[in-house]
């Protein structure tokens, strides 16, 4: 993975921690040799709140963003604070298209341990960062990977996020090598 | 998830359709979307969807009817059914219909993770399925006839040739190598398996009986005969004739018999109009024919009538490297027969079940297992439960008297055999009918 050709900006949408929004962009630089621009704000479109699941609606977000010009970069991953989904699902951690352009990671449910406890702040940047990668892997063409501690496993609870490890597994890092080149 | 699947999500909602369809995407499987019920018909005619997720709720053609259209048209289609909370009875009856599982909406992303994991381990398993049934028929082509020694490949591979053909078949074999298996199996494979498979011992009965169970008979021409029967050279009717131990019937029998096969016309016993019989017909024999020709016991017309194919079935010894493959599917036999678990043998048993001639073939080698697996205490059969099968025991007490050692030894050796007076005659090496008289002498019986 040495090409520095695909730039990806960091989004936040609505009120983000600047520092998780650096964690998410030296993680991307870190693990998949990507250059990363944290962008300024973006306000969450309002026709993307769910009024009866009190959710937004990822689907929504990410149309209205595929269409929206930033520039040089080739990628974006939007963070938000708030709970998300996408139709049929109760909820996801993250969303994104293959191939696409633009990928979502919520905080809202990393903040919360599967126990209901409170993790400490570190956890939860660690697992926004994990819940990137992976968005950005499908935004790269990645597909889930049946290793379990490959960042490209499918985790549908917070505590297979936590089983995950902050990188690719061999097959998941030749692959994106070969997409990179 | 290794697999790749073809999928299709079937549901009025686009936005259903959406967000399924790049869930599925983000596995590499093959998915496909249709609106309606009509549509997701059309679509799987023209490809052969693994998977369908199908809505319950939908104009037109609702989920249930789709199902049943699906599991019609194309039983082996995976189908999971998407139902909101309200038609959960919908959803019961669509799992009884042959659905193989369905959600809830909305489900967590890990329901349909653990539904997408559960559908690959059943595909694994038919894959698996079909692979070791394909090597089972491979190994245990025809039926119940096993073995993989070059000698049975001989034979499998005779089979499907000599059936094609009306040809009269013989097959030599010593007893229990199972000739009526083989038999069974030309008719199987022959144009005329769909008419009647009829097998005969010409041995086990008397010539007058052979005669008017072969012929038939008119009412009122012997005692007993209190009203006309067919003949199984009549009532086989298009089938295959199996007589077995051919060998043992009368010069007058195999010159009616010939004369059967020449003319294709039977008259019946007490009867003067002939009736025209179609028929295949194979014979058996443990006896050397040929031999039989020379010394004047076989008719000699008669046997090159009977014997346009041989195929010569060998005896187990001389196909030793079989008795395993064979152990182990008696052993699976008796398992469900008796309900017991046994499934192992030990190296030592085994080396005994090899080292062993079996006079009796595989009959004798199936009874053993039999008793094995009824008797052993547990999974394993080991040597002592198989110590029955040794060869007999000439230790006799030197106090006995001749009479007593014949006796005693002529018992052990019916023991052996499971009472099998033909096995026992073989081992023997005595007539049948010299046998019976022995027994009868010696008053010998099966307990």
């Amino acid at each position: 993975m040495t090409s520095k050709k695909i730039s990806v900006g960091v989004v936040p949408l609505g009120e983000v921690p600047d520092i998780t929004l650096q964690v998410i962009a030296d993680h991307i630089t870190g693990c998949f040799k990507l250059s990363t621009h944290i962008l300024p704000l973006f306000e969450l479109p309002e026709n993307a709140l769910d009024g009866r699941r009190l959710q937004y609606n990822a689907a929504i977000i990410i149309e209205t963003f595929e269409s929206i010009d930033f520039g040089s970069q080739d990628k974006i991953i939007a963070v938000l604070n708030q709970d998300l989904f996408i139709p049929i699902f109760t909820h996801v951690f993250g969303e994104a298209r293959q191939g696409g352009k633009c990928g979502l990671v919520s905080l809202y449910r990393l903040a919360k341990n599967s126990d209901g406890s409170i993790p400490p702040e570190s956890l939860i940047h660690e697992r926004a960062a994990k819940v990137a990668l992976h968005e950005l892997g499908h935004l790269l063409d990645l597909l889930h990977c049946e290793h379990k501690k490959c960042i490209m496993h499918f985790s549908g609870a917070i505590d297979e996020v936590d089983d995950m490890l902050m990188n690719l597994c061999e097959y998941c890092s030749i692959y994106l090598r070969d997409k990179l080149r | 998830m290794d697999k790749k699947m073809s999928v299709m999500i079937v549901d009025d909602e686009a936005i259903v359709r959406e967000s399924l369809f790049h869930w599925f995407k983000k596995y590499g499987h093959l998915v496909e979307t249709a609106s309606s019920g009509f549509e997701a018909l059309e679509k799987l005619e023209t490809y052969p969807f693994q998977l369908l997720f199908v809505d319950i709720k939908m104009p037109g053609m609702n989920g249930i009817e789709l199902l049943e259209k699906i599991k019609s048209d194309y039983p082996d289609t995976i189908v999971i059914i998407i139902t909101a909370y309200g038609s959960i009875e919908s959803a019961v009856k669509a799992m009884r219909i042959g659905a193989t599982d369905y959600l809830l909406k909305p489900f967590k992303p890990d329901q349909l993770s653990l539904v997408m994991e559960r559908i690959s381990v059943q595909e694994k398993l038919v894959s698996q399925y079909n692979y070791l049934k394909g090597h089972l028929d491979k190994i245990t082509r025809f039926d119940n006839i096993i073995g993989q020694s070059p000698a049975m490949e001989k034979v499998f591979s005779l089979i499907p040739e000599v059936a094609q053909s009306d040809a009269s078949i013989l097959l030599a074999g010593e007893t229990g190598t199972g000739k009526e298996l083989v038999a069974k199996a030309i008719h199987a494979e022959s144009r005329r398996s769909h008419l009647p498979f009829i097998a005969i011992n010409c041995g086990a009965m008397p010539e007058s009986l052979l005669e008017s169970e072969l012929f038939g008979h008119q009412k009122g021409v012997f005692t007993g005969a209190t009203r006309a029967r067919k003949g199984f050279l009549e009532v086989v009717s298009g089938g295959t004739l199996f007589l077995d131990e051919i060998g043992e019937i009368s010069h007058k029998m195999q010159i009616n018999l010939l004369r059967v096969l020449e003319e294709k016309k039977i008259t019946s016993i007490g009867s003067r109009e002939p009736v025209e019989v179609d028929f295949r017909l194979i014979s058996a024999t443990r006896r050397d024919l040929k031999k039989g020709v020379a010394e004047g016991i076989f008719r000699e017309d008669f046997f090159y009538r009977i014997n346009v194919i041989m195929i010569e079935i060998p005896p187990l010894r001389k196909r030793k490297e079989d008795i395993p493959l064979l152990v182990e599917h008696f052993l699976k036999k008796y398992c469900q027969e008796t309900t017991k678990y046994v499934d192992h043998v030990t190296r030592d048993a085994m080396e005994l079940l090899r080292r062993y001639d079996w006079p009796g073939n595989v009959r004798e080698l199936e009874n053993a297992i039999e008793r094995a697996v009824v008797l052993s205490k547990s999974r394993t059969l080991n040597v002592e439960d198989l110590s029955f099968i040794r060869p007999p025991d000439l230790k006799f007490s030197k106090t006995l008297s001749l009479r007593e050692m014949e006796r005693a030894y002529i018992r052990q050796i019916l023991e052996d055999n499971n009472w099998n007076v033909t096995q026992s005659a073989n081992v023997l090496k005595i007539n049948r009918v010299t046998l019976h008289k022995m027994m009868k002498r010696y008053r010998l019986k099966r307990p």
